[in-house]
């Protein structure tokens, strides 16, 4: 039997495609979980066979799609797309189980699964995929299916108008990012990434037309700040394990895709972009920050806590282009353009976790009160003290607290910045990080405040299915910070090639 | 043979239409056509310069690339359009300037 891309994302759109039928079955039979069940069976057995190919993509040679595919479509796998993969699967697999509990009132869950498994696949897709169209193909394919997820709860105003704004935005980011890939085509006559990194196209003016509308493409989906204005609205409007989804791992696609085409395609014009994304990480972090700061609303405000999360992520993005055309040339790359890789990687495992974590915690309890207002939340810690402790766990990590994973990454982040001599990029990172322990502190305080209201003291502890995806993912957050060195490890082979690309 | 940078400059004048008519109109439906003109404007681009790399050969990638993009530009339409319904089963209007409950 011939494959129809590569076997992890071959399991994952067979079990698409089955789900509606599954779903069917087990409404008929009045067994609603059964359906999440499915998925979950689905993304596990696609987490296996990304498994297999671990041994293969550790030796340091891509895995290439085998020729006579169903669909010929041309897929690499190295490192940095197994990372993802990894981190796709593994969060998509936990916002499955999570929705079985969190979506149990819900109609249409067949159609729910079913996207949430297109989703996936396309992100899975999109950290697959070997070349720039392969890539937009895959893009489309996880954008449409957000698009509906946003917009799932459509009884009420919110989604839709939430999923109407995040659709025009992004359908006219993705086109902007189609004409941008048509003009870069038209400069070098190839979309694929080896060939683009081996000889990449001189700089010139047309380069640099289309590498903006290349950034203004993936900045849109990686709210990227001037582009970040759907996402608050898109995040908080969506079912809680679909905000978990695209906070931990949707906004780090946008961000993954510069990575490979600034180290790819433009090589040659990557030293002058460094000012503009250095300005631009800033403004990122610190608009998400402030803006976090004004919210009531616990999931607005970890939307925005996303925004800034990514600037920190756009840090090790313009501290890796200092790079350049020394790509290649491992004895000529300038001081911390490797640290700053491993840590932008790093800190995209991180925020997965973090976020992920924070989002369900929160879901967790919105899914008791009913609200989503912080004041209303006041004093749950004594009813539901298992979600509050993991809530303030993931809370503790995401300002970067010392044991924990989000620590690791910000310190690898601060230390490339100092490396590479721009250290007021480093600064920006510290003092970004007290900003938001502002607002984390916040929630912690309101958690755990002694006055409760009714609906609080009402509340009881999140269901078991809820709690075990999230508590597995605590205990990563932890063991990520206790012991790094694995991850770190396999972060900084990632990094590796990447700036290795050419030569390969 | 008609010169690359007429295509290019009819290329980027249907962009900078595509981005006015999103920018100026309120109707919702023509917000996704102002989408479809963009969408449009990068798939003239890929057909133009098939035919430009290489003179006396057309690049059938770029064709094929173009004729996956008008499919997933339809799909975008239509999820679109089956929000739209929703949207104006909850407001009654197409105006957008009525959907703006959320803050930025």
């Amino acid at each position: 039997m011939t494959a129809l891309f590569i076997l992890p994302l071959d399991v994952l759109v067979l079990f698409t495609v089955l789900t509606p039928f599954v779903g069917w079955l087990a409404l008929r039979i009045k067994r609603k979980f059964l359906i999440g069940l499915f998925a979950a069976v689905g993304l596990l057995l696609s987490g296996a066979a990304l498994y297999n190919m671990y041994a293969d993509v550790s030796a340091g040679s891509p895995v290439l799609s085998a020729t006579p595919s169903l669909f010929s479509s041309f897929f690499r796998v190295d490192m940095l797309s197994f990372i993802m993969a990894a981190v796709f699967i593994g969060l998509g697999l936990a916002a499955t189980v999570y929705s079985i509990g969190y979506m149990e009132k819900d109609t249409g869950l067949p159609l729910y699964y079913t996207l949430l498994l297109a989703m996936i696949a396309g992100l899975v897709g999109v950290a697959f995929a070997g070349d720039l169209f392969t890539l937009y193909v895959f893009w489309e394919l996880m954008s449409v299916s957000s698009f509906v997820l946003v917009a799932f709860r459509k009884e009420t105003w919110e989604p839709i108008e939430a999923g109407l704004k995040y659709l025009v935005m992004s359908a006219a980011a993705s086109a902007t990012l189609l004409f941008g890939l048509g003009l870069l085509y038209g400069l070098t006559g190839t979309l694929n990434f080896e060939a683009l990194a081996s000889s990449p196209p001189t700089a010139n003016v047309w380069l640099f037309i289309a590498s903006i509308f290349i950034l203004v493409g993936f900045g849109v989906k990686a709210a990227i700040v001037p582009l970040h204005t759907w996402l608050p609205d898109a995040h908080s409007a969506a079912p809680t394990p679909i905000s978990a989804l695209l906070s931990g791992i949707v906004i780090e696609t946008g961000v993954y895709a510069l990575l490979r085409t600034f180290f790819t395609a433009f090589l040659s014009i990557q030293t002058q972009w460094f000012g503009i994304l250095a300005v631009l990480s800033i403004l990122t972090m610190t608009v998400g920050n402030l803006m976090a700061l004004l919210q009531t609303d616990v999931k607005r405000l970890l939307a925005y806590s996303s925004i800034a999360q990514v600037g920190y992520m756009l840090v090790g993005l313009a501290v890796g282009t200092q790079a350049g055309l020394s790509v290649g040339l491992p004895s000529a790359l300038p001081a911390g353009a490797e640290t700053a890789l491993t840590g932008a990687i790093l800190h995209i495992i991180n925020h997965a976790l973090m976020k992920g974590v924070a989002f369900m915690c929160a879901g967790a309890i919105i899914l008791r009160l009913e609200s989503r207002n912080l004041g209303d939340m006041a004093g749950i810690a004594r009813k539901m003290p298992i979600t509050a402790t993991l809530f303030a766990v993931s809370l503790f990590a995401l300002v970067g607290m010392p044991p924990l994973n989000g620590f690791i990454s910000e310190l690898t982040l601060f230390t490339s910045a100092v490396q590479a001599n721009v250290g007021w990029l480093g600064v920006a990172i510290l003092l970004n990080s007290i900003i938001s322990a502002g607002y984390y502190l916040r929630v912690l305080r309101t958690l755990i405040q002694p006055s409760m209201s009714e609906a609080v003291s009402k509340a009881k502890e999140a269901p078991a299915v809820i709690l075990i995806p999230v508590g597995l993912m605590v205990v990563l957050i932890v063991l990520f910070g206790i012991y790094p060195q694995p991850v770190l490890k396999l972060a900084q082979q990632a990094a590796q090639e990447l700036l290795r690309i050419r030569g390969s | 043979m008609i010169d690359l940078s007429f295509y290019l400059g009819f290329a980027f004048s249907l962009y900078a239409i595509g981005i006015y008519c999103l920018a100026t109109k309120r109707n919702m439906i023509r917000l996704i056509l102002g989408i479809e003109i963009l969408v449009n404007a990068a798939n003239l681009t890929f057909i133009t310069f098939s035919a430009y790399a290489v003179p006396g050969f057309i690049d059938p990638l770029a064709h094929s690339i173009v004729i996956v993009s008008i499919g997933l530009g339809g799909s975008v339409g239509a999820v679109a359009l089956t929000i739209i319904v929703y949207a104006y089963k909850h407001y009654g209007t197409l105006d957008i300037t009525e959907l703006r409950r959320l803050k930025g």
